[in-house]
């Protein structure tokens, strides 16, 4: 693990608009590592994009700096950034002819000379971020062709064919389906990890990030920016934070946000993990009290209450709130 | 095996073009072949001196013009696309062809009005009255273009600058006589054949200026078919791009507009049907591959406004959206339109 790539300190953002001016953030610090996947979570409206914009370079601090390797943002000129670091965004337009191959070969132009022309170090540069993605069969279709999941990964190629130490993507999983989502974001750990890349994913995917994020960035409206290893912040309860109100909490056991139930004890026998989702099965339906004791059997699947025995959970609960 | 399949494409639309070429000199009210024409330009055997001088002197400039003015609008109206984003914007969507437009009103209609003859009409005259016109519009929206920081706001812009200035022409329309509306109507028709060679000359020169910036940004259009945010993150100054682009454009289509006219649709249809037969969004073929379908289309429509076999012609600008349209929209009926651009 190598040392931060990227570092923000006491840093305050805001927009100007007319004679008002708007902070949305301050006195952020932050720094982002070589060789780590980190991820930022927060509440709609916190301010993540602000924060993305000015670490890309196109929102100038009010106070405070960001220095990628040691040099300010805003000393680097254009092609020199962009040569540093790479974006996904969350813009979903694209030009449906392009091919993935065309696509991922515009991620070389801070390198190409005035025609955009690849020359063989630049097909390496894409052959390898294809492959690196494991999209090289999808390398002649079209864009307008293949589906979220596999567009978001040629995205993710465009971005390493850019050949930067910092990789920035804003919401890459958002419109995918469940396995597209753990696959990007364990693809996005790997390469990380292979690569020695700082990577910064903003997400909204508080289970997935925890499975796969070496670090946790927290945003909350009023409060500093948290970072730390996201066990450590579990530990620490400062994962709460993410929630804001009373009504939902973080279950260590299960590592997710569940929905706060007056929880009604229901007296329930058998394996542990069955118990769990009867638990919850009946609290959703509103069952608040039990006359006798419920007793699970796992194979064959069988509920009995009450004298009777029950094929489904379905039929329990609608004999329970006849 | 890509380039080769472009390579030939491209090839193909060349010989189109030489044909179409061709036979847009040979049509007209006299008959002249193709063999004899090429006889005549090749070895200067003609059939009757008449014959060189209708060829020489009147096809040849109207043809030389069609294609320059066909390359001129679908250049322009492939770099308004890209830039845009958006599969609407045309040559004209920053004011230009509203500026010429306005240039010559003030010529002919409040010229006519102030006692000037309908003599000094000439070609110059319009072609300098529109490029004064199209040069101050073009200004002006650049002077705004200057603080707009955003691709969207520009386009607006441009558009509402077009629609002011089209009510200015109203307003001096409506106030004109009927001499004068009518020779501002007959301009706003288009003309590919009121041209003479030192005027072509003059044409064909700006045409080849007017390439110079957008060469020079053939990588930047690829970028920002991404978009203004990733062209940015790879290095692209947006801000440059959008001056190059106005420079462009403003010499490309400003030029063709003040010395024939508006003409209409050549420049929204033509990068389409560019990125439907070549099937790529890359500008390195896009822009060879518009200006050969620019050409040949224009030259086609005016072929089309000979209405061969008589003396009439048809306004090109109402041959271009009468012969055009219907192609486009056959063309967008049987392919998905917009997952094309």
């Amino acid at each position: 693990m190598k040392g931060p790539a990227l570092i923000g300190k006491n840093l305050s953002l805001g927009y100007t608009q007319g004679k008002i001016r708007k902070e949305v953030l301050s006195g952020l610090n932050f720094s982002l590592n070589s060789g780590e996947l980190t991820c930022l979570l927060g509440p709609n409206g916190v301010g993540k994009s602000t924060l993305v914009k000015s670490i890309m370079g196109r929102l100038e601090p009010w106070r405070g700096e960001i220095l990628l390797n040691g040099k300010r943002i805003e000393d680097y000129p254009r092609e020199e950034l962009a040569r540093e670091m790479a974006v996904v965004l969350t813009e979903p337009v694209l030009p449906a002819q392009m091919t993935v191959y065309q696509l991922v070969g515009l991620g070389r132009a801070p390198y190409t000379d005035w025609m955009g022309s690849l020359n063989n170090q630049d097909e390496e540069a894409v052959e390898e971020a294809l492959s690196n993605t494991k999209i090289q069969y999808l390398r002649d279709q079209r864009l307008g062709e293949i589906s979220d999941g596999q567009r978001q990964k040629a995205l993710i190629a465009r971005a390493l064919a850019q050949d930067c130490d910092v990789v920035i993507l804003d919401e890459p999983t958002a419109h995918l389906d469940l396995v597209n989502r753990y696959e990007v974001m364990y693809l996005l750990r790997e390469i990380a990890q292979k690569e020695k890349k700082a990577i910064l994913v903003v997400t909204h995917d508080l289970d997935i990030a925890l499975e796969t994020a070496d670090r946790f960035w927290l945003m909350n409206c009023g409060t500093p920016l948290i970072s730390g290893r996201p066990e450590d912040l579990v530990f620490s309860g400062e994962i709460n934070e993410l929630i804001a109100g009373g009504q939902f909490h973080f279950s260590m056991k299960r590592g997710r946000v569940e929905f706060q139930h007056p929880q009604a004890e229901l007296e329930i026998e058998g394996p542990g993990d069955m118990v769990y989702w009867v638990q919850k099965a009946l609290n959703k339906a509103g069952v608040k009290q039990i006359a006798s004791p419920i007793r699970l059997v796992k194979d064959p699947f069988s509920i009995f209450y009450d004298g009777t025995s029950f094929d489904s959970l379905d039929d329990l609960i609608r004999f329970l709130l006849k | 095996m890509k380039n080769t399949k472009t390579g030939i494409w491209i090839f193909t639309g060349l010989m189109v073009l030489v044909l179409v070429f061709m036979l847009n000199i040979s049509l007209g009210s006299v008959h002249i072949s193709v063999q004899e024409i090429f006889e005549g330009l090749l070895f200067g055997n003609w059939e009757r001196p008449s014959h060189e001088q209708i060829v020489l002197h009147f096809r040849l400039p109207k043809a030389v013009v069609s294609m320059i003015a066909g390359i001129g609008l679908s250049l322009s109206g492939l770099q308004m696309q890209t830039f845009f984003r958006n599969p609407l914007a045309g040559p004209f969507v920053l004011g230009i062809s509203s500026g010429a437009g306005l240039g010559v009103a003030v010529l002919i209609l409040a010229g006519t009005g102030l006692g000037l003859s309908a003599g000094i009409l000439n070609t110059w005259a319009t072609a300098f009255a529109g490029t004064l016109g199209a040069g101050s519009v073009l200004l002006l929206v650049s002077l705004v273009a200057w603080k707009v920081k955003d691709s969207m706001t520009l386009l607006i812009v441009g558009l509402m600058f077009g629609s002011a200035v089209s009510a200015v022409i109203s307003l001096l329309s409506y106030f004109s006589g009927a001499e004068a509306l009518k020779l501002f109507t007959v301009w706003s028709m288009g003309s590919l054949g009121s041209l003479g060679w030192s005027q072509v000359g003059i044409l064909s020169l700006i045409l080849l200026i007017g390439m110079i910036p957008m060469i020079f940004s053939v990588k930047a259009y690829n970028v920002m078919l991404l978009g203004e945010a990733y062209a940015q993150s790879m290095g692209i100054n947006p801000i440059r791009l959008r001056w190059s682009m106005i420079l462009s454009t403003g010499l490309l289509a400003g030029a063709v507009t003040a010395f024939c006219g508006p003409i209409a649709f050549i420049g929204i249809a033509v990068p389409h049907l560019a990125r439907m037969i070549w099937k790529t969004p890359d500008h390195r073929v896009l822009f060879p591959a518009s200006a050969v379908m620019g050409a040949v289309l224009l030259l086609l429509c005016d072929s089309v406004g000979q209405l061969p076999g008589s003396a009439q012609t048809l306004p090109i600008n109402a041959v271009t959206s009468l012969v055009g349209a219907p192609i486009v929209v056959s063309l967008v009926l049987r392919k998905n339109f917009s997952k094309e651009f």
